[in-house]
């Protein structure tokens, strides 16, 4: 009996073992999409990984990559934090995960940044390439460029930019209050915003400059609410996105204080429930790649596949930078065929893709890439609505000006080595 | 600064410090009677908020308000009933542990009924508009109804306490439990219901504040360390320590904001200059109103050192 039982156990083991093998190479790609899904930021995470997710299941619809192989996106939370990213990433390296696709949150990316440049420096034959579509902090395609790393949403060096050109066409914005976070991201705004302003709009009066801790700390913004009436501001610039953007828009509500509000990624799909209307109390001037409810003035496929989107996911359309890294990624599979991020990259880098305006161009000399943007205001609409999660809220952004790519181009000091 | 300004800063200090009282005033009451610190308070307050959010899209808000509370608190009784009491027999640590736990269970329980995301909890619409003005700032009919909320609450828990004889029998299991039972009452059942009362106080905190925070899995979280800060600065145990320290925690965390002074300032107040390209101008041009949301733990360390009790409490921490 005992003898039975060992052979048993044996046999159990040697089995459990061999299921455990590698799968074979006919399985998917995968890719590690790294997002906060916990905490405050639970909410940006979880849409900007399922946009990720439907661009990708476009790819796979197309036919995939290579030989019909697909891409397969693998969710990771970091809940927000630098320190829980580079366990994830170490996690994905270990499963011989070769692509990593981050955007929300500056100070993560530039964890991963360098966490990737160590790794590849060290490990040549097994790098890993970092897809970047949302962490807009200028270093990263500048002083902390990577050959590894692909931005494919303009920097705030070119948001701010825009909104700026917006802004010296607006009569009525004479004195703004500039009011960010305090971490990498909203630092570079506030700097970028204090240059252009001083430089390019002489007649605005910049009346109050913030930093307030980031990441959903403050719950309370009244007190931030009276300084901006303190001073007289009638425009706040601001880099806020997420609960630091929600309840701001709500506190300047409620205590009934009248701004313009140019902002970055102020207006987000996900903080519709936290604000309802007072989200039309003040306008909202947002820049973005595109807005799907001009369909006229796009291109038919882009019109499909917003189309698509909005059956797919249940929310409009409200990126197109996400589109175009999918699309551009599979592109360069095809192109160098391989699935080596080496080969990958040199045929990423200088790669031009189709857009919404005209083409999406890849910088090769610091991997940003540049294209045509929009300003935009939320506005109420009743008629053809921004719906998320099945819900409307009566309000869509509505187009206010096409900034123009060259205007937002800026040269780089990228020291690019590659290998 | 003018006069109105402060009178808006004053007002939102007060609120702030008010809400910080609901939140902590259970948890004080527990640690008084009870000697159990109970970490999963912020957690309790969390449950409130959802309850209230739940209910309101079952019935309405009012109904929230009074319903939400009473479930917390019967809760917040099961909980010290089932569990705490066996617990008790092993000492602080067990039990602090304990509710460390809880508060875990708390969250994922949270994240297993309502999704990760905010839920749409929002200020019922009959309170949803601006009271009155002064020289351009509004001042929200809801803001002043969890004022007036939590200043009642203050004065009824403090009647009950010094004017009820279910106060005077409380006051005496706080310090001679053994004597009190002795004569004939049932000493842990007024455990079980200080309890449940202490955490259905943070149930209507969080029904009053969820829909202005908003209610998401990660708020206990957010607002658990402040509620202990609370507590120390105030005295562990004391009612009263509470709210004074509360008020002062929400006074000087909402002026602090306004305060753009930095060390700078100070210096060519004294007549230097520090240079701006300098290393030591990154550390001496923070401002006090950047430093604004850890300025109530400054005033911890500062009470820790120089009377560890709290303002008005009488056990060592």
């Amino acid at each position: 009996m005992r003898k039975l039982q060992t052979v048993f156990i044996i046999f159990i083991s040697i089995l459990s073992l061999i299921s455990c093998e590698k799968k074979d190479s006919k399985s998917s790609i995968k890719i590690a999409a790294i997002e906060p899904l916990s905490g405050p930021y639970a909410a940006v995470g979880d849409d900007l990984i399922t946009q990720v997710e439907f661009y990708t299941e476009e790819i796979n619809n197309n036919g995939g990559v290579l030989d019909g192989r697909k891409l397969e996106i693998i969710r990771m939370d970091n809940a927000n934090k630098a320190e829980k990213t580079t366990e994830l990433v170490r996690k994905a390296i270990d499963n011989d995960i070769r692509f990593i696709i981050q955007g929300g949150g500056s100070h993560v990316a530039k964890s991963i940044i360098t966490q990737l440049e160590k790794h590849n420096s060290r490990n040549p034959g097994k790098e890993v390439l970092f897809l970047n579509h949302s962490a807009v902090t200028p270093s990263f395609t500048n002083e902390d460029c990577t050959f590894f790393h692909f931005r494919f949403d303009a920097n705030t060096d070119m948001k701010v930019a825009a909104l700026v050109t917006e802004i010296a066409k607006d009569m009525d914005v004479n004195k703004v209050y500039l009011f960010n976070q305090n971490y990498a991201y909203g630092q570079s705004i506030k700097k970028q915003a204090r240059k252009l302003l001083t430089d390019r709009v002489p007649r605005v009066k910049i009346v109050g400059d913030e930093l307030i801790p980031p990441f959903g700390k403050v719950t309370d913004f009244n007190p931030y609410v009276s300084k901006i009436k303190v001073s007289g501001a009638d425009t706040i610039l601001t880099g806020n996105w997420g609960p630091d953007a929600y309840r701001l828009i709500n506190a300047l509500a409620d205590a009934g204080v009248k701004v313009k509000i140019f902002g970055i990624y102020i207006f987000l799909p996900n903080s519709m429930p936290s604000m309802s209307k007072n989200a039309l109390f003040n306008p909202i001037i947002q820049i973005k790649e595109t807005i799907p409810y001009d369909t006229e003035k796009l291109p038919d496929w882009l019109n499909q596949i917003n189309k698509r989107h909005l059956e797919k996911t249940k929310m409009s359309s409200d990126t197109d930078r996400m589109r175009n890294m999918m699309e551009m990624f599979a592109r360069a599979i095809n192109q160098s065929n391989s699935l080596e991020p080496v080969k990958i990259a040199y045929a990423l880098e200088d790669m031009e893709n189709r857009g919404p305006y005209g083409s999406v161009r890849m910088r090769k000399e610091d991997h940003q890439a540049h294209f045509d943007m929009v300003t935009t205001v939320v506005e109420e609409n009743k008629a053809n609505p921004m719906i998320y999660k099945d819900k409307n809220y009566g309000m869509a952004y509505s187009t206010l000006n096409i900034i123009e790519e060259k205007d937002v181009t800026f040269p780089s000091r990228c020291d690019m080595k590659r290998p | 600064m003018t006069v109105d300004i402060i009178i808006f800063t004053i007002f939102n200090g007060l609120l702030y410090g008010m809400f910080l009282f609901m939140l902590s005033s259970g948890l004080t009451l527990i640690f008084g009677m009870m000697g159990v610190l109970n970490f999963a308070h912020a957690s309790f307050f969390m449950i409130g908020a959802y309850l209230g959010y739940q209910i309101s899209t079952f019935t309405n808000y009012w109904i929230a308000l009074i319903l939400a509370p009473f479930f917390v608190g019967l809760l917040g009784v099961m909980v010290e009933k089932y569990a705490l009491r066996r617990i008790h027999k092993y000492g602080h640590v067990a039990e602090l542990i304990f509710t460390f736990g809880i508060f875990y269970i708390i969250e994922e329980i949270v994240q297993m009924v309502w999704g990760k995301i905010p839920v749409p909890y929002e200020i019922p619409k009959i309170l949803n508009f601006s009271l009155f003005e002064i020289s351009g700032m509004s001042y929200p009919a809801y803001s002043m109804f969890r004022l007036f909320i939590s200043i009642a609450m203050f004065i009824a828990i403090y009647q009950i306490l010094a004017k009820t004889r279910t106060g005077l029998i409380i006051k005496a299991a706080l310090t001679h439990p053994n004597m009190v039972s002795c004569l004939g009452h049932n000493v842990p059942k007024v455990f079980s219901y200080v309890f449940g009362f202490g955490c259905s106080l943070a149930g209507l905190a969080g029904v009053l504040a969820g829909n202005v925070i908003g209610t998401e899995p990660s708020m206990a979280l957010l607002l658990g360390p402040i509620v202990f800060v609370v507590i120390v600065v105030g005295g562990l145990g004391s009612l009263k320590g509470a709210l004074v320290a509360s008020i002062i925690i929400g006074l000087i965390q909402t002026i602090s904001i306004s305060l753009e002074v930095n060390i700078n300032d100070l210096f060519s107040f004294l007549g230097y200059s520090i240079d701006i390209k300098s290393k030591l101008n990154e550390f001496t041009s923070i401002t006090i109103s950047q430093l604004a949301p850890i300025v109530p733990y400054i005033l911890l360390i500062v009470i820790l050192i120089a009377r560890p009790r709290g303002l008005y409490g009488d056990r060592d921490v």
